[in-house]
């Protein structure tokens, strides 16, 4: 199957949103067989994080690169080792597919021992992603902690590449050193796109110029105004950023935070993302605060 | 012959027509294992249908315990992967709360983005069931809604009338093995089918007292009431309950072997503390009494929320495996009292 | 889908479980309801027992060591190597240069065949196994006293006690089973009492809870016998008709007031007082134990304190009485029952026994050694002296397992020869000349003795990966290539040679044993086996009271902590198993050390800090997990985990009488890592 490009973003998109918990379908319903996606590109993040760019090796998989939204996750495996979630870092108006892998045990070691040319299997996309048609014609938050930043970026492209349909866009990110911070390098295109950025880190060194200390320091800076906002990092930092957000007039409802859960199936069946009646993979990744907010 | 008349099999003649299905497909049926009744693939042997419904649900037909999700052949970097077909397989004397357990993971797995191992292994096995006339000591089917009379999801249902069995079919596939082993039937009689309705009725009113239908209601509210720090602090982490619970389902996910191997797939319990736990260290449902309440939640809240039935079906089995002493079922005792 | 009954092999509980068996694959295990132990409950590692079997890692052909490598080679090419170098050895140096380490993991018929080995075709008492770190002391002590070793009643008696007595026991943990038969008599009214340091989930299930220094259980059981003996709580019937000794027992116990006992314990006079009225007013007590108790430098002395206990209240020989020694492994007690000690025949029939060894030069056909053989860890010395140079280990990982990790290296290393028989590559068959691969319990018939005593079937539900082999088969190839007789078509035989040597299994065999096995001694055929011991006597005519003194405990101040190890609910000794069985592992997948808060707070340590545990024998870098679980002062290490072997910090200081190294009470310090 070849996909049409021109088919792809906004318009597809369109019907989605006002549903806050929408099921989008993944590439393979029916089977736990994933397809394999050849490493294209790799680029380093940080010390433990690399940016991983994956193709597809068969077409008819193809259009899992483009058919996706902001925020949802792929299963990744490395056989023999195993399968677990990663999201998706790229923005589905712009190539390649992208993950950005972060160490933590045995598979995330496996996916960067992978090379250019290696294969790693795929199953997804999974989880129903940032409800971006609602976010448009509206002011835009995206905050982000950490590791958490790598689902952040796929949205902060994906609106970059649609400006124009969003009002004030701001993004706050914070992470531990200033070798921690990802995506250094694009910080500009988005300045560039008008969305303003704000960095923050915990722990400084001499070559670092920039803000330190928590993201609602720069929130207290910036000062966003109320409209959709979007938050993954660490459950510490999103209840201090949302808390702050309520207070700034954002309403429940619009506080969209991307969680994290043990996950093994994707699908809604091993039950290990299970958070009250909710499956994160298939209710989630990311919930509003008015369902969440009182089980984060 | 018509589907719809009861027929009636004796005991001698039921062996027969086990033998000859055994031809063609994998006969699975109560036999006795270690002086206990136990399903296993049948060859001959006596069937245990007397004795209490195996402590091992026939569910693991349909979810096994492990099993191979795939296999993955690597070469040159590039992988293979193939699947095992379903096996043709017939089910005999399921009890209806196991009937039940199946029609309530259909919900599960065979929900929208449905479980391909499963829904196989669901289309390619037969079952035949077998009515409660005498149900165990610790079985509350009947509160659940489940039993003792099995109510659908069978393709052919047995009723234990003593000197042989009443025969009802459920299913196309059980009017073709009615007609296909005919000769081993015949026509039940009016006085038959008056035998079955008063074992039933029997078995129904021995269990009437161990309560009522529960209401959804009051079992929140027992639930949010009952003291889960007590029962965690009980609870010896054997995982049991789930393990032997006909509608848990919940699994982990493994490799084995490199370069080529299998995912497997094995039972998980969300009673185990590492259930949840995350990479991080952090764990959403960190002590044992969180745990089983949310395990109670899921049965009676959100699997009703999902699938419109209960997510238990009055077993009685979790009771049976509970290492830990707790009365696992006094705050449920009190929601129908 | 085959359903085969069979027994765990993990813990002494000897759980009877059902193996489901899927195209030659175990695919799940599930209770046995009929089983007299497990009445269709398991632990989790019951629930999970099948899940190693098939694991990609499993050792599948013989290997030989050709310099640094290991070379696949035939059955037949390793079994006659092996045979080879052991005779050279034996010629250059005589028998006793040898020695042979067998498993509590194998079967009696395993354990008993390769104590042939050492004894008929190696011509050596050097045959021990892994009880020496467990239960030895239970064998001296109560052999000694009531005249066996053994757990007196079958687990189930417990639900008539009337008080139940659990000490250095993390039952809930480590006997799952027997945690729950306690529980099910508390419920049935019963009175727990737990002495144990830790605040473990059984002491804080428990209706009274002593919580002693380490190391000084003979002054609180010295202390209950005090305040017995004070109320007039002691059998006095009993202690006239049954035993001897009392009187100098009594003179010792008064000196053990409970004032004197709480400065050396710890323990408030008031929690010790409630402890021994509830034990000596009970009609029916038993005092559950295990290796907390034993294994300790006075581990022997730990065990006839509680037999003295046991003993002046009469509680022996009766349904709800007893003394329950809780055997670590599956089958510690059939290894011991089987002669796989130094100085034992099956049975317990003395080496030094004339009578004893004619009996088994006849039956064996060959001439045996008279002097007794080294224990395990003597073993381990003489090697590291080039004493003993050639050595058989059987399904042990000695690397892990044994105290004082870097002497166990050296010794190894120092071997001329070294064979290692496993089901899985270990840090030790990474020290041996020739690995053998061996059956698992689910591929292979045999007998298992659980800790009470009962003799039970274990049946062979798939076939060995690759061409492992029951080593059974294994050990009676090699007793062959000794020339000796060992023409056994099945397990079934070998069972039938154990049971006309042995007196005690006189009347076991395989046809006999149903779902509910038999318990020895079963002398005859027609025997019904024996539930409980020494119910109208004692083997040794009357039980013996024994004097037994506190130790005295040296401090170091430059090592303020004591280390005590221990195994977690879901793993087994070393891991070989466990650490392969997914949800197992994922529940406690790496070494932590567990600190009190209080001891942390001093330290500047907090729960995921890396910490350095440093005692005179070694070092060792670990995750630190803060627990109120452990009392200040102590800390606590589980043992499975080879890249935090804990027994790297403990010491070889051992028993007198048992030989049992003192695991328990190691003194460390701690620091935090990066600083
Ligand atoms: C929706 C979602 C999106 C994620 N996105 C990213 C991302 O973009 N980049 C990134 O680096 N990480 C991401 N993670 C986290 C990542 O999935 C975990 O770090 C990863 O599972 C760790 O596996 P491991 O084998 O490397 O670690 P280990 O700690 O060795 O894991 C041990 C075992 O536990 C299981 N496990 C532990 N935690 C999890 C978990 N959270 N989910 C599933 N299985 C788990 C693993 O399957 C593994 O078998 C995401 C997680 C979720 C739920
Ligand atoms: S919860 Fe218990 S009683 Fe209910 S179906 Fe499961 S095992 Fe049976
Ligand atoms: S069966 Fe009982 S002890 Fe076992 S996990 Fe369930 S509640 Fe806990
Ligand atoms: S208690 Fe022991 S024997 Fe029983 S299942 Fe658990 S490990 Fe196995
Ligand atoms: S990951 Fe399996 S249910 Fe969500």
């Amino acid at each position: 199957m070849k996909i049409d490009r021109s088919k792809m973003g906004t318009d597809t998109l369109d019907g989605f949103g006002g549903d806050r918990i929408v099921r989008a379908a993944p590439a393979k319903p029916e089977s736990y067989i994933p397809f394999q996606a050849e490493v294209v590109d790799i680029d380093v993040e940080s010390s433990n994080t690399y940016l991983l760019s994956l193709r597809p090796m068969n077409e008819e998989d193809e259009h899992v690169a483009i058919n996706y939204f902001p925020g949802q996750f792929l299963m990744v495996s490395v056989f023999g080792l195993g399968e677990c979630p990663i999201s998706i870092a790229s923005s589905p108006t712009r190539d390649p597919l992208q993950i950005c892998v972060r160490e933590a045990g045995k598979i995330t070691q496996g996916i960067m021992a992978a090379r250019i040319g290696d294969v790693l299997g795929i199953r997804g996309p999974f989880g129903n992603g940032f409800p971006v048609g609602s976010m448009r014609g509206e002011n835009v938050l995206i905050a982000g902690g950490g590791s958490g930043f790598a689902t952040l970026r796929s949205l902060i492209n994906y609106i970059a590449d649609d400006r124009e349909k969003f009002k004030e866009v701001t993004v706050v990110y914070g992470a531990r050193t200033p070798q921690d911070l990802y995506f250094t390098t694009e910080y500009g295109s988005w300045q560039a796109a008008e969305i303003e950025v704000g960095i923050t880190v915990d722990m400084i060194d001499a070559t670092w110029k920039g803000n330190v200390g928590l993201v609602t320091s720069l929130l207290a800076d910036l000062d966003p105004a109320p409209g959709a906002s979007a938050l993954c990092g660490p459950p510490m930092m999103i209840r201090v950023v949302a808390k702050d957000l309520l207070g700034r007039g954002f309403l429940e409802e619009d506080i969209h935070i991307s969680l994290e859960r043990h996950m093994k199936c994707g699908v809604g069946k091993c039950e290990h993302c299970t958070m009250g009646r909710y499956h994160v993979c298939t209710d989630g990744p990311i919930f509003s605060y008015d369902v969440v907010g009182d089980l984060i | 012959m018509t589907s719809t008349t009861a027929l009636f099999i004796s005991r001698e003649d039921l062996i027969h027509l086990l033998e000859e299905l055994s031809g063609t497909l994998e006969v699975v049926a109560p036999v006795l294992v270690g002086d206990e009744a136990a399903f296993a693939t049948w060859r001959g042997e006596a069937l245990a249908l007397d004795d209490k419904n195996p402590l091992a649900s026939p569910v693991e037909f349909f979810l096994p315990k492990k099993e191979v999700l795939f296999r993955y052949v690597q070469y040159s970097g590039r992988y293979t992967f193939s699947e095992d077909p379903p096996k043709a397989r017939l089910i005999f004397g399921m009890r209806p709360c196991d009937l039940l357990a199946l029609k309530v993971i259909d919900g599960i797995f065979g929900a929208d983005l449905s479980d391909l191992p499963y829904a196989g292994r669901r289309r390619s096995t037969i079952i035949v069931a077998l009515n409660c006339t005498s149900p165990g000591e610790g079985c509350f089917c009947r509160s659940m809604g489940s039993g003792p009379v099995a109510e659908g999801g069978y393709d052919l249902l047995l009723t234990d009338l003593g000197r042989g069995y009443l025969v009802e079919a459920g299913s196309p596939a059980g009017v073709y093995i009615l007609r296909a082993h005919h000769r081993h039937f015949e026509e039940a009689d009016i006085e038959d089918i008056k035998e079955k309705e008063r074992l039933l009725a029997l078995a129904g009113e021995k269990m009437i007292k161990r309560g009522p239908f529960p209401n959804p209601e009051k079992i929140r509210e027992a639930i949010d009431g009952a003291d889960w720090e007590e029962a965690g602090r009980r609870c010896l982490a054997c995982g049991g309950c789930s393990f032997v619970c006909p509608v848990c389902h919940c699994f982990s996910v493994l490799d084995q072997g490199v370069p080529d191997g299998e995912r497997l797939r094995c039972r998980d319990s969300c009673i185990l503390s590492g259930f949840s736990r995350m990479t991080s260290g952090a764990n959403p449902r960190p002590d044992p009494g969180e745990r089983l309440r949310h395990w109670y939640l899921d049965k009676f809240v959100y699997i009703p929320e999902k699938t419109g039935l209960f997510g238990c079906v009055g077993c009685g089995r979790c009771s049976r495996v509970c290492l830990g002493e707790a009365d696992r079922w006094s705050f449920f005792r009190e929601a129908t009292e | 889908m085959e359903k085969i009954a069979t027994i765990c092999v993990y813990c002494g509980c000897g759980c009877g479980l059902v193996l489901h068996v899927e195209d030659g694959r175990v695919v799940g295990a599930s209770p046995s309801p009929a089983h007299p132990v497990s009445r269709g409950r398991l632990c989790v590692k019951g629930w999970l027992a099948a899940d190693f079997v098939h694991h990609p890692d499993r050792l599948k052909t013989p290997l030989v060591r050709r310099g640094e490598r290991m070379a696949r080679v035939s059955w037949d090419e390793a079994l006659s190597l092996s045979a080879r170098r052991l005779r050279e050895i034996r010629e250059e140096s005589g028998p006793d240069s040898l020695a042979i380490l067998t498993s509590a993991k194998g079967t009696n018929e395993e354990n008993y065949l390769l104590a042939k080995l050492a004894r008929a075709a190696l011509g050596t008492n050097n045959v021990d196994h892994v009880a020496r770190l467990c239960h030895a002391p239970s064998v001296a002590g109560l052999g000694i006293a009531l005249g066996s070793g053994a757990m007196t009643n079958p687990i189930r008696s417990l639900l008539s006690s009337d008080a139940i007595l659990v000490t250095g026991s993390n039952t809930t943990e480590q006997h799952p089973l027997v945690a729950a038969t306690i529980l099910e008599a508390q419920a049935r009214g019963a009175t727990l009492i737990v002495a144990d340091p830790r605040r473990t989930q059984m002491a804080e299930l428990a209706d009274i809870h002593l919580a002693p220094r380490l190391g000084t259980d003979v002054a609180w059981t010295n202390g209950m016998l005090n305040l017995i003996i004070g109320r007039g709580l002691i059998d006095e019937d009993f202690i006239n008709e049954r035993t001897e000794g009392f009187s100098a027992l009594k003179e010792l116990a008064l000196r053990y007031t409970p004032a004197a006992v709480e400065r050396i314990t710890g323990i408030p006079p008031g929690d010790l007082e409630k402890a021994a009225a509830a034990f000596g007013e009970a009609p029916r007590a038993g005092v559950v134990y295990a290796m907390g108790t034993t294994q300790h430098s006075s581990g022997t002395d730990n065990v006839l304190a509680l037999a003295n206990l046991v003993l002046a209240t009469g509680n022996v020989g009766r349904d709800g009485t007893g003394i329950y020694p809780l055997r670590g492994h599956q089958n510690v007690q059939g290894a011991c029952d089987m002669g796989a000690l130094p100085i034992f025949y099956s049975g317990y029939q003395k080496v030094e026994d004339p009578a004893a060894r004619r009996k088994m030069e006849a039956a064996w056909g060959t001439d045996l050694p008279a002097t007794p053989g080294l224990t395990a860890v003597e073993m381990m010395e003489a090697a590291e002296e080039g004493r003993i140079r050639g050595m058989i280990i059987s399904g042990e990982n000695p690397m892990i397992s044994y105290p004082d990790r870097g002497q166990v290296i050296r010794a190894l290393r120092s071997l001329d020869f070294l064979a290692v028989a496993d089901i899985f590559p270990t840090e030790t068959t990474a020290l041996a000349d020739v690995v053998l691969p061996v059956a698992s319990f689910a591929e292979k018939d045999g007998t298992f003795t659980s800790t009470e005593r009962r003799i039970q079937r274990v049946r062979r539900a798939v076939t060995p990966p690759g061409e492992a082999r029951p080593e059974v088969e294994v050990a009676a190839e090699l007793l062959r290539r000794f020339s000796v007789t060992a023409d056994y078509a099945s397990p079934e035989e070998v069972m039938g040679e154990i049971s006309s040597v042995t007196p005690s299994y006189g009347g076991v065999s395989s046809r006999r044993l149903g779902i509910s096995g038999l318990s020895w001694p079963c002398p005859s055929p027609d025997h019904p086996g024996t539930e409980i011991l020494h119910q109208g006597s004692f083997p040794i005519g009357r039980a013996r009271f024994y004097v037994v003194e506190q130790q005295h405990l040296p401090e170091d101040l430059d090592y303020p902590l004591f280390l005590t190890t221990g195994r977690s609910l879901f793993h087994f000794h070393t891991g070989t198993m466990t650490r392969r069985t997914h949800l197992l592992d994922r529940e406690r997948p790496k070494a932590t050390v567990d600190i009190n808060p209080a001891d942390a707070a001093a330290l500047g340590v907090r729960s995921g800090t890396m910490v350095v545990v440093e005692s005179a024998t070694g070092s060792l870098e670990i995750e630190a997990r803060l627990t109120a679980e452990v009392p200040m002062g102590t800390v606590y290490i589980p043992f499975h985990f080879a890249e935090a072997p804990a027994n790297q910090l403990t010491t070889r200081t051992l028993d007198p009488t048992s030989k049992i190294p003192g695991l328990k009470r190691t003194p460390v310090r701690i620091r935090r890592a990066d600083g």
